[in-house]
């Protein structure tokens, strides 16, 4: 019996409201501090990419730690965002960086709907390969469209630019909300069943989860989330043309990010996301060297943290901030005299 | 004669141009234990995945009670009532036992009564109530073979498919947890489907058998009217 103190699943689960209370702290903190222009101009350039990374990486980890689809080809809705966000916003249609943010979203999610028509047919590493082709038809395609100045790309020419406040602001509120998505989806059944279908699929199908219309919501979602994230990089950006916009560097910076926080935990692409921008900003110095170092961290990563950052910190301390379990828990609550 | 609980009519299933299944038909009545024997590759875990929906039929048809199901998707039919244990026990490795169990009564019909389900499962496997809050990843092969059975009955079927259920288990918990199907049939009338190798202990349980080669059911029959010679001959093709 005493044995049993020690099995993993005695684990305190920080999602109790001092934790959530601290997570609302912190958000509200950060509002306040961009709105009251606290915060130089230097840290929220830092803050605007740690916010953007953080939504990608999390939307990366429910595709890949989640639902199991690993995706090499995420930037193809970076790239249709940004080029949506420099046309709707270029003279010819003088939208507001708003709307102009929503179309390059709602385009991402119809471009989506229509490639899980391919794709889900494909599982695992071929799965990730139409991924990546997918997304460089996409790029071969702007360089030939005249339209969009085709190799040359266009220039993002908002007016009003956006304040860097602005962006800074948009960008966490994207952020929040992209966590509060996630978190509130993997408590839900879909969630529940998206974690049996990371453990085995067959066994996931055999009890009754429907596998095509969880992965079809899933993409979707974070089709949208990639896209809105995407747009405002090309903000901050100013130019866009096919090689930048789909570029597979956004992707390999979400499987950096997913992958040193801890895949199929909520907070680890946050401790990504913070991890990579700073490298990244360190890295910038020394351009030959910044993907291997990158790499080599990745590898380092994979072979003596094999949970990632989170994920191990989780199974030391055996604590979980924020854990998508429902069941044990709840029950546990309930046989709580024993 | 009232209508069979499950009906398989002239099924074919193939992977590409290769065909696995070649034309089977054969019916499970309610209540009934029924084992489907057959050599390695003859065909038998493709005829019920394509059964529950994990593959789709190239031709024939599938009835549950009187309803065509070819072809549906896997969740609809567990909700029917229709649920297999997939070969080797596979589980949630990730999730505790009690979340494996619960994960069972994922379809909306099954949830009302988890609970319960949750008490009979408990019941028939003490050792899982005890391993309840383990990760199912840490059990041993039988134990895990006890989650994925309480698992699927946590749905609520009316008829279990049992792939290869002895597999790499140790003869003694083969015969206990074939004890427990015994007592899973007898208390709820499930139907049971039991693909096995084992042909001696899975005709010594059963009330029909069939025998499956090359894609084709070539012999079937009651198990306790079998002889051993023709059972031989059909089973190995000689």
């Amino acid at each position: 019996m005493l044995k049993r103190k020690f099995t993993p699943s005695h684990v305190k689960v920080l999602d109790s409201p001092p934790m959530l209370i601290l997570c609302i702290v912190l958000v509200v903190c950060l509002y306040i501090g961009c709105f009251a222009g606290l915060i130089s101009n230097k840290v929220m350039r830092y803050l605007v990419q740690i916010f953007l990374y953080v939504t990608m990486g999390e939307m990366w980890n429910l595709l890949s730690g989640y639902a199991g689809m690993t995706s090499l080809g995420q930037q193809l809705y970076i790239g249709l965002a940004g080029y949506s966000v420099a046309m709707a916003t270029s003279p010819l249609f003088g939208l507001p960086l708003f709307s102009a943010l929503l179309i390059g979203a709602g385009i991402s999610v119809v471009v989506s709907l229509f490639m899980s028509l391919i794709l889900f047919r494909l599982e695992g590493m071929y799965f990730s390969i139409a991924t990546l082709v997918a997304a460089e038809a996409f790029c071969m395609l702007f360089f030939a469209w005249k339209f969009v100045g085709q190799g040359a790309g266009l220039t993002i020419r908002i007016n009003p630019y956006p304040k860097l406040q602005e962006i800074c602001i948009l960008s966490l509120t994207i952020c929040v909300v992209a966590l509060a998505l996630v978190y509130g989806l993997l408590r839900t059944r879909v969630g529940l069943g998206l974690t049996a279908m990371r453990d085995d699929i067959t066994s996931a199908a055999s009890v009754g989860v429907n596998i095509f219309s969880h992965k079809l919501l899933v993409y979707v979602i974070a089709a949208f989330f990639t896209a809105l994230a995407g747009g405002i990089f090309f903000v901050n950006k100013g130019t866009i043309y096919p090689d930048s916009g789909f570029d597979i560097s956004w992707t390999i910076s979400m499987v950096f990010i997913a992958i040193i926080g801890g895949t199929g935990t909520v907070s680890g692409p946050v401790i990504g996301a913070i991890i990579y921008v700073f490298l990244n900003e360190k890295l910038a110095d020394y351009p030959g060297w910044s993907n291997i170092i990158l790499g080599t961290i990745t590898i380092l990563v994979i072979l003596f943290l094999p949970n990632g950052i989170m994920g191990t910190l989780q199974k030391k301390l055996r604590f979980e901030i924020f854990s998508s379990k429902r069941f044990s828990f709840r029950l546990k609550k309930n046989a709580g005299g024993k | 004669m009232s209508e069979p609980l499950l009906r398989i009519d002239d099924l074919s299933v193939g992977y590409g141009d290769f065909i696995a299944v070649d034309g089977a038909s054969l019916q499970v009545d309610e209540g009934q234990i029924v084992s489907l024997i057959g050599l390695n590759g003859a065909g038998k875990t493709t005829l019920t995945s394509a059964v529950t929906g994990l593959l789709k039929p190239t031709s024939g048809k599938v009835y549950f009670g009187a309803e065509d199901i070819t072809g549906m998707n896997t969740d609809k039919i567990v909700s029917k009532g229709l649920s297999l244990i997939p070969q080797g026990g596979r589980c949630f490795n990730r999730m505790s036992v009690q979340d494996n169990l619960l994960m069972g009564s994922f379809p909306r019909s099954a949830r009302k009564e988890a609970k319960e389900t949750l008490g009979h499962v408990y019941e028939l496997f003490p050792v899982l109530k005890e391993k309840m809050r383990d990760p199912a990843g840490s059990l041993s092969g039988g134990q895990r073979q006890m989650v994925a059975i309480g698992r699927a009955l946590m749905a609520r079927p009316k008829c279990l498919i049992f792939d290869e259920i002895s597999l790499g288990l140790s003869p003694a918990v083969i015969k206990d947890i074939y004890n427990r199907i015994q007592s899973i049939n007898e208390r709820d009338k499930t139907a049971i489907i039991l693909i096995e190798q084992d042909t001696r202990r899975a005709l010594k349980m059963s009330d029909s058998f069939f025998v499956m080669l090359k894609g084709k059911i070539v012999l079937s029959g009651k198990s306790a009217e079998v002889d051993a010679e023709t059972l031989k001959e059909a089973y190995f093709g000689i």
